[in-house]
Formats: C-alpha cells, structure tokens, sequence
C-alpha cells in the first residue's frame, strides 16, 4: 500500500469536496492486485456519497467489482493491495490508516455482513460469545450484566426466539437464516453509522431471504444506519435502496435514484440487465435480453469504453477513449443526479426498448404448442414415489429412532414438449425425487415409467441403458461437472461411444451439437476452463442432448451463472425445447426463472407436492398457502410495485422432518392456520389434506385463500 | 461425557482382545523356541526340551488353539502373562520395562507437543519472512533425516562439551549410576542421564506437528470467520489469535493419537542408542528370542496405548470443537 500519501494529497488528488452531511464519502478508489498474470485493475475510480438513514444499492455482475469496493472501504483487503483515492467517514479520511487506527471504526461507525453465513461465524465460540465480543472491543469498560443484555436484545432485534438460551448456543445449531440474523445482529451490536451488506441474502432460500431483508430493515430503522446494499439479484435492491450504483468492469457505468435506474436507464449495460431478468409477476412469454460475450480482462489496460465489446449500439466513437460518468442530459431538475458512462445516453431516453436494442430471439414455437395436453404422449410419470430414509442411532449396534421422509408418495407426469418445474426450500425433497428418477431400479418403493419403459421391469442392463438414452440430465454446477482434463470433444463423444457409434459419426455429431447450443465448432479441442461459466453450461447441456434424448432433466440450471449469462441459457433451453422437441423436468429455486421457462409447476413442502398445475394459474392464482408465501417472497426488479405490495413471512425454516407434524406438514408455519379459530385448526392438526383438483389446479389444503394471519404480513410505507 | 468416554473404552478394550489374539496365534505358530534350544551346549535331546517348555506352560506339542486357551486362562485367573523360554515370568519384567520406556519417552512427548505446537503458530504466522523459512526448512530437514543418525550426532555433541568442559557432565547412555547416593546426587545423576536421550528426541520430533500446525493455521488465516472478527473491530492479530487458532488446532489435537504409538514403536532405536532397556527393545528382542509370550505382551501393551493416544484424542476434540461434543 502506498502509505507515504498523507490524507490531504489523497484529497487534493481526488479533487472532489463532498457534500458535508454525507457519513461516507467516496472518491476516485482504485484497487489494484499484483497477480500472475499482471496488475488487475480491480476498481477503477468509484466515486459516491453516502447520506444517514439512506440505502445505497450496488449492482453489478461476478469480477465487477462490488465487493472489493466494500473490502476497501473497511480496510479488509490483503495488505498486499494498492489502493488509491479517497475514503471519508464524517470527513475522516480512512485510506492509509494502520490496522489499529482502523479498528476504532470497523464494527464501530461501520459494519458489514458478509455473503455466506455458514462460514462467517466461528464455529467453536458461543453466539453470545461472538455478540459480546463484539461489544468489549468497543466499550471496554461495558460491565458484563450489560453486555449480556445487550446481546439479548440484539437477538431479539433480529427475531430469534428464545434469545436468553441462544446465547449459549454454538452457530452449528443454527440454520443460515438464523446465522445471518446473528451475523446482523453482531454488525448492529454498536449502533454503526454505516452497514455495508454485501450480498447478503444469496445463499439462502427465498423465504429466508424474505425474512433477512426484512430484519435488515428493522436494523435500518432501529439504528438510523445508512446502508450499502451490494448484490446481484435486481429485485433485491428494488424494494430496499433509494439510490443504485451499476457497475461494470471495475467502473460505476450508471448511477441515480432507483427510479432513473429501472424506469429510465441511460446505459445499454443496464438496460440489458434489466431486460435479463425474467419476471415471477407476469405471463409475459418473450425471450429474456441475452448480453453477449463477457467481461473484460482487468489485467489488460481498457482503451475505450468496458461495455463495447458486448454492446449493441457500440460505434468506432465507443472504441476512443472510455467515456466519463457524466449527467444524463435533457433531463429535468429534480433527477439531476442521475449519471450514465455512456456517449448514447441521449438515444436511450424515453421508452428504449432493450428487446430490440439487444437482438432478443423472437420466442420459439414448438410443434407442440398447438397440441392439447391429453393427446401429447407422457415421456415420465411418477406413480406414488417414496424415498424414507431410516435415522438411526448407536455405535455397534444401530437403533432406528424415526424415519425421515425425503420423498413421500409423489405423482405426476411429464408430456411431450413441455417443462414440467419443482420448487420448494432446500430440504423439500427436489433433489431425491431426481435422484429417485434417475436410480431407476426394479427395488424402489413406487413405479417411475420412463419413455414407457417402467423400473418395475428394468431388470437387466440393457433395459437402464434404453432408459439412459431416453433420459439426460445437465447439472448445477458447470464446472464441477466437467472434467478438467478431458476436452469439449472427448467430453462430448463420451455418450456417444457408450452407445457404439463409429468414430466417423461422432466426429459429425459433435460438430452439429456445437452448432446447436451456440459454441464455435472449432473449439471442439479446448478444455473446460478455456471457457466462461455460460459457455460450459452450453456444453453441459449439448452432452446431454448427444444420445437424442426425449426427456432432460434439469437441476438448478442457471443458479450458477450470472444475471446476463443466465439470460442467454434460458433463451438457449427454450429454443432446443421447441426445435428438438424435448421435455425437461427442472429443478429450481427462482421462481421467476421457473415461471419463464415452465408449462406446469409443482410447489413440494417436506416431501409432498401441495400443489401443481399450469405454472400461469399457480402463480396468477396460488391456492396452497405455502404457495403464497413462497410466491410473496420473490423480490420483483419494480421499485414502485415493490414498496407497495403486500409480502408474507413465514416464521422460522424448513421443519427438520423428522418431527414432520402428524396432520398438515406446513401447518407449524402456516400462515393462514394461524389467523383460524381454533375449532379450524383442529382439523389441519389431525387429517392430512389430501391432493385434489379444484378450479385450475391440485392442491392439499382445507382452507385454500384463507385470510392471512394479521403478524406475517408486511407492507413498507 | 463419563458414559461417552466408558462407551470408547469398552469399544477399544474389544480391539485390544482381538489385536492380542491374533498376534498370539501368529506369535505361537511362527515363533519355534526349541531351535534356539539346539544350540545350546551340552545340546538337549528334543523330549528334554519338551519337558523343560512343558514346565514353563510352553508346550510345543499342544496345537495353537489349545495353547492360546491355556495362556488366555492364565491371564484370567491369575493375571499371568506367561514365561520365556529361559524360565523368566513376563509379568516380574514387564513392569521394570514400561516404566524404563515412560520415563525416556514422557518428558519429550510433551515438550515436542508444546514445543512444535508454539512454533506452528509462530511460523504461520510470519509467513514467507526469515523466521518462518529457518523454522520450516529446518522441520523438513529432520524429517528426512534417519533417527539413529540424528540421535548420534547429539552424543557426539554431549560428548564434545564432556570434553571440553573436562569434566562429564551429560551421560550418553545409561538409566543411571549404580550405588549412588539417595537424594541430592541421585537427582543430579537422573537429570544428567535424562538430559541427552530427552533433548535429542525432542528436537528431532517437534517436526511433525510443527509442519502441521503452521498449515492448518495458514488454511484458516484467510477463512470467512477471521474476516469477521476484524470486520467487529479487532486487528489482524487479535483475530487470528482468538479465531484462526483454537479452529486449526482441532486437526492438530487428533493426530496426536497417532504419533502417541508412532513413538513407542520408533523407541526401539532411541532406547538401543541410549541403552534404556525399555518396551521397544525388549520386543525386537523377544521375537530374536522366539519367545511368543514377551512378543504377545508387548504388543497388547502397544495396543492399549493406542487406545489411551486415541482417547486422549477424542477428549482433546471435544474440548476444542463444540460441535462433536455429545450432549
């Protein structure tokens, strides 16, 4: 680090004053890391003020930046990082002070909540421990009666029951939710003048993640705190920030108030963004905005401007020199402080329309389409599907103690062309029912029917194998699915050979599936990790389709990728689907992305389906509670919309199943339960709700639309 | 934690049974104690032999099974390990050996815990800089180096200061002086004795666990937790002491099971160089002597302190890990 600067040459280097009242003032921060391959440019010239009580959204994509932003504010970067400009708190200049300076502002003035709860918290030392720690660094002089207090009312801030006897608790008895609400109550424990989140909520469930935005939100209002808001998910901030910094390759490329932002913007990276995004609000059936290409290397010095490479409207103009972050001209007074890097902002005034502007695919027709859904074959069904897994107990000798019901008589079936979605919190059962699927033996506990093909019968291998070919599946993770040392070919002709194809075929085979999920045909002989995430999730996807199967299974497809890769995989998933005729059973846990891709959706909670039916009447008309809640948790990237709407939190996770309710699984959280007379409730403590179509779609609950309770319902002014 | 602790006790005591038997069949059907006898001058016909082995409960002509009963019955009944070819009860030395082995092993056990331990952490903690290189490299020199070469080159440098001080200070090998005087002197002779034996193996053992140390504190220098703590206000070095520490020190604590009988084995050349007939020397030397009966004991002795290093172990994780504590 370059500490010879003294805080007056930083000042005077960054030129700019900041306004007075701001607690956090930002200007001119590079970040530079010495790496193998060079020096990245990691941060190139943020600038922004921070006023109380406000919320700062910054977005952007992986490597954009974000978080090594919020890393140097709070001096948390590797010593070996060369920051430069300015930093202010109060007037205060931050850059440049030692470890020991800094620490009287970190977790004092300024706080941060970090992404992945499981491992932020120390996993031998008592929460309360961790809480109080937290204090004593402070106020030393704090007695311990009062930091115990304190830490009890932390607790109770963030919505932990029982706070007094969590304290002792150690973070392992703890589920992620609950980490992060111990995660914000630590960052509030000394009233900070800022919190920075960075992304907060996107390891956990959607209904958790309602839950911790909420909490963050008491927070705000109960410390005054100003807030910086780092994340991906555009739906996120929308709700939450009053104003939004994009930032791309290093660099703010637009910044104003969420209105400017997302009714307004003024920069073909963010219209695409947002145009990328696909809604859980509306039927809209349009292809999503792919943004082509990826990022720039930071190693390499950027010449003109960091988007043209992917830019649409890119001209020899963009190519010289990168544009500033200048005020959007021809706008009115009161949204002066909307700025945009763009030298087209003026073109993007009024109503740009990204679809257009990004060459978005018109939406594909399959041959199906026009079919009705009874005359159309069924590629899979389920019939009564179990999976219990004994618990057992004992070191020698092993006890069964009880049974956990991973999957419990599931049913459904999936026709030709079209995509069938489950979706549900981790731990509903999504992945054992694919798992169950894919086993496919004659042993199992319910019949799965594959391409009329029953496990009844699959007696021998070449039965599987049959199966194999009429089934495939494209993973989660694109990396880890990949070998690293095999090539796209190899990777590729692996199928193929399995099933005895001569070489000759293979090698045209191959150059087809390039072609068809969009890859150069001439890379055929790169490795996995020449290529970006998007590209080997292409490749995931084409040795899937190498056997021609009927059906593919698909298992948090896009979860991995980013907003604009994801777009362009969609966009991809939805045209095979058409021009192959295929049908895909997914697993998800976006919703919107479920409500874009999806025909027939299927809502599990502990092992059971509570409802399915045509994703339009489920989502437009959710009947199950469970579904409601689930469905009011999905942020939507509309501020308007978002400040305004009604949203139900459910109390508490996902019930361990082994102490699954004897009547209604969901009835412990259900929020319609518990707003019914007790008379009601009786009947959903002891009969199970069976699942039976009524109106549009099958669902198994006994008081459908009930009024919601009155304490899990929220709206923000 | 008293119920767990008996719970593995037992567990282990079952192993010990079984680890025992099996090496007595082996021992009893590989170990021929009458060859030896064939050299012995005036040579004994093979019935006398038999009738000598017989008096002493070694009977060639009973097969395995039958001998394991009679030596399992006596270890029942009368907590009787048996006796050697030459007529000495297991029992009478068995007790002078451990004893022999524990002092000349306990004092280096335990200063090369603490010792590699302390230096783990100090090396990680100046990563990269001239401590953590000398430290480090020297760890991976010793690990490479032969123990008899190692332990020689100490004698020769306790020898060196006898010599130069003129007067002998250290003794190279020997338990102690006999017919010395009680008390004071006595003292002065242990220390002296104690001196090189321990020193040696100490500075040649901390190796391991300084090696070990230094990398699981490494691997958690930069863990999410750590970023935490500095995020609450403490600095880098309050963090990782308080966090980073006490995380990476739970792998440490469980191989320590491993190197507790990792050391009783390797004792055999420590206890030769430095002439402490202990545990290790007598077992090399009991299979040399094809006697199955100080073969079996020593290795059921190997047994239990395994068993004591695993416990000790599981003990260590749960003080140090909250999450495998058994409530």
């Amino acid at each position: 680090m370059s500490t010879n600067i003294t805080p007056a040459e930083r000042l005077r280097d960054a030129g700019l004053y900041a306004p007075g009242d701001a607690v956090l003032s930002v200007r001119d921060l590079n970040v530079r890391f010495n790496s193998e391959n060079g020096v990245v440019h990691a941060v190139r010239g943020v600038d922004f003020d921070l006023m109380p009580g406000k919320t700062l959204g910054i977005v952007g994509e992986s490597g954009s930046g974000k978080s090594v932003t919020s890393m140097a504010i709070m001096g948390l970067l590797p010593e070996t990082a060369d920051i430069s400009g300015s930093v202010r708190f109060k007037g205060k200049e931050l850059l440049g002070l030692s470890d020991k300076a800094m620490c009287k502002h970190r977790g004092n003035d300024i706080a941060m909540v970090f992404q992945d709860p499981l491992s932020s918290l120390t996993p031998v030392y008592t929460v309360g421990n961790q809480i109080i720690e937290a204090l004593t660094v402070h106020n030393p002089t704090m007695s311990k009666q009062a930091k115990e207090a304190r830490a009890v009312e932390l607790l109770r801030m963030v919505g932990i029951p029982s706070p007094k006897d969590r304290l002792k608790a150690f973070p392992h008895e703890f589920s992620g939710g609950m980490r992060q609400r111990v995660m914000i109550a630590i960052a509030i424990a000394n009233d900070p003048r800022i919190l920075i989140a960075d992304e907060p909520t996107t390891a956990l469930d959607v209904t958790i993640q309602a839950q911790v935005l909420e909490v963050l939100h008491t927070a705000q209002e109960e410390t005054g705190a100003a807030v910086v808001m780092i994340t991906h998910d555009l739906g996120v901030v929308a709700g939450m920030a009053d104003d939004i910094m994009v930032m791309y390759a290093g660099k703010p490329v637009e910044t104003g108030t969420v209105e400017d932002i997302y009714y307004n913007p003024r920069m073909p990276y963010t219209l695409g963004l947002l145009g990328a995004v696909p809604r859980v609000d509306t039927s809209d059936k349009q292809s999503l905005v792919p943004i082509e290409g990826t990022p720039p290397n930071l190693a390499l010095p950027v010449l003109g401007c960091s988007f043209a490479a992917r830019c649409p409207m890119v001209s020899d103009a963009c190519l010289h020199g990168e544009p500033e972050l200048i005020p959007v001209p021809g706008v009115e007074a009161q949204t002066l402080g909307h700025k945009a890097a763009c030298i087209k902002a003026e073109e993007l005034s009024g109503n740009a329309d990204a679809h257009k502007i990004f060459h978005a695919p018109p939406k594909p027709v399959s041959k199906f389409d026009g079919v009705a859904r009874v005359e159309r074959q069924k590629v899979l069904e389920l019939k009564d599907v179990k999976k219990h897994f004994p618990l057992l107990k004992g070191a020698l000798i092993k006890r069964r103690i009880g049974t956990v019901k991973a999957v419990d008589g599931l049913s459904f079936d999936i026709r030709e062309g079209e995509c069938l979605s489950i979706v549900g919190e981790s731990g509903c059962g999504k992945t054992t029912t694919l798992l169950e699927i894919m086993e496919f033996h004659p042993d199992q506990v319910g019949e799965v029917v594959i391409g009329g093909v029953s496990n009844k019968v699959a007696t021998d291998h070449k039965t599987t194998m049959a199966m194999r070919k009429e089934m495939q599946m494209v993973f989660q993770d694109p990396t880890g699915a990949l070998d690293p040392r095999f090539t796209v070919y190899e990777v590729l002709a692996e199928p193929l050979e399995n099933l005895g194809m001569p070489k000759a075929a293979i090698r045209k085979r191959i150059m087809e599936l390039m072609k068809l999920v969009g890859l150069q045909p001439d890379h055929v002989n790169r490795f996995p990790n020449q290529f970006s995430g998007g590209q080997r999730q292409r490749i995931g996807i084409a040795r899937a389709l190498a056997v021609n199967p009927k059906l593919v299974v698909l298992d948090e497809p896009v979860s991995a990728l980013d907003v604009s890769v994801q777009a362009g995989v969609i966009n991809l998933l939805d045209q095979l689907r058409a021009e192959l005729g295929l049908s895909y059973l997914m697993v998800a846990h976006d919703l919107s992305v479920v409500r874009h891709i999806s025909d027939r959706v299927a809502v599990m909670y502990l092992g059971k389906i509570v409802e399915t039916g045509d994703v339009d009447d489920v989502f437009d008309n959710p009947r199950h509670p469970y579904t409601r809640a689930l469905l009011s948790a999905i942020p939507v990237p509309d501020p308007n919309l978002e400040r305004t709407r009604e949203r139900i939190i459910l109390q508490g996770d996902l019930p361990s199943p082994l102490d699954a309710p004897k009547g209604c699984n969901f009835a412990t959280r259900c929020p319609v339960f518990a707003a019914l007379p007790a008379a009601k409730q009786e009947k959903c403590l002891t009969l199970e709700p069976p699942l039976a179509s009524e109106g549009a779609q099958d669902f198994a609950c006994f008081f459908p639309d009930g009024e919601i309770d009155a304490d899990m319902l929220v709206v923000h002014a | 934690m008293l119920k767990y602790l008996m719970k593995r006790s037992g567990i282990y005591l079952i192993m010990i049974f079984l680890t025992t038997s099996a090496g007595y069949f082996l021992a009893v059907s590989s170990l021929k104690p009458a060859v030896l006898e064939q050299e012995k001058i005036p040579r004994p016909t093979p019935e006398q032999v038999a009738a000598s082995f017989r008096g002493l409960g070694l009977d060639p002509d009973l097969n395995p099974w039958e001998r394991y009963i009679q030596w399992l019955g006596g270890i029942i009944t009368r907590w009787d390990w048996g006796r050697s070819p030459n007529g000495a009860f297991v029992n009478a030395e068995f007790a002078d050996r451990v004893l022999v082995s524990t002092r000349l092993f306990i004092a280096s056990i335990i200063l090369t815990l603490i010792i590699g331990v302390a230096l783990g952490v100090y090396s990680a903690a100046r990563q990269y800089k001239f401590q953590d290189r000398v430290i480090t490299s020297y760890s991976y020199l010793v690990h490479i180096l032969p123990a008899p070469i190692a332990y020689f080159l100490v004698q020769l440098g306790a020898i060196g200061i006898n010599e130069a001080v003129g007067e002998r200070i250290f003794f190279v090998t020997g338990i102690s002086t006999p017919g010395i005087d009680p008390g004071w002197p006595a003292f002065v002779d242990m220390v002296a004795h104690y001196a090189v034996p321990t020193f040696a193996m100490t500075i040649f053992g901390w190796a391991g666990y300084q090696i070990a140390q230094r990398q699981y504190l490494l691997d958690n220098v930069n863990a999410d937790f750590v970023r935490t703590a500095r995020a609450k206000g403490l600095t880098r070095n309050q963090a990782i002491r308080k966090h980073a520490l006490r995380v990476s020190f739970i792998p440490v604590a469980q191989s320590i099971a491993f190197t507790i009988p990792a050391i009783f084995t390797g004792g055999f050349f420590a206890e030769a160089i430095f002439a402490w007939p202990g545990i290790g020397l007598w077992s090399i030397q009991a299979i040399s002597l094809q006697d199955v009966n100080v073969a079996t004991a020593t290795l059921a002795y190997g047994s239990v302190i395994f068993a004591i290093g695993a416990i000790l172990a599981d003990f260590a994780t749960t003080l140090v890990d909250p999450r495998v504590r058994v409530q």
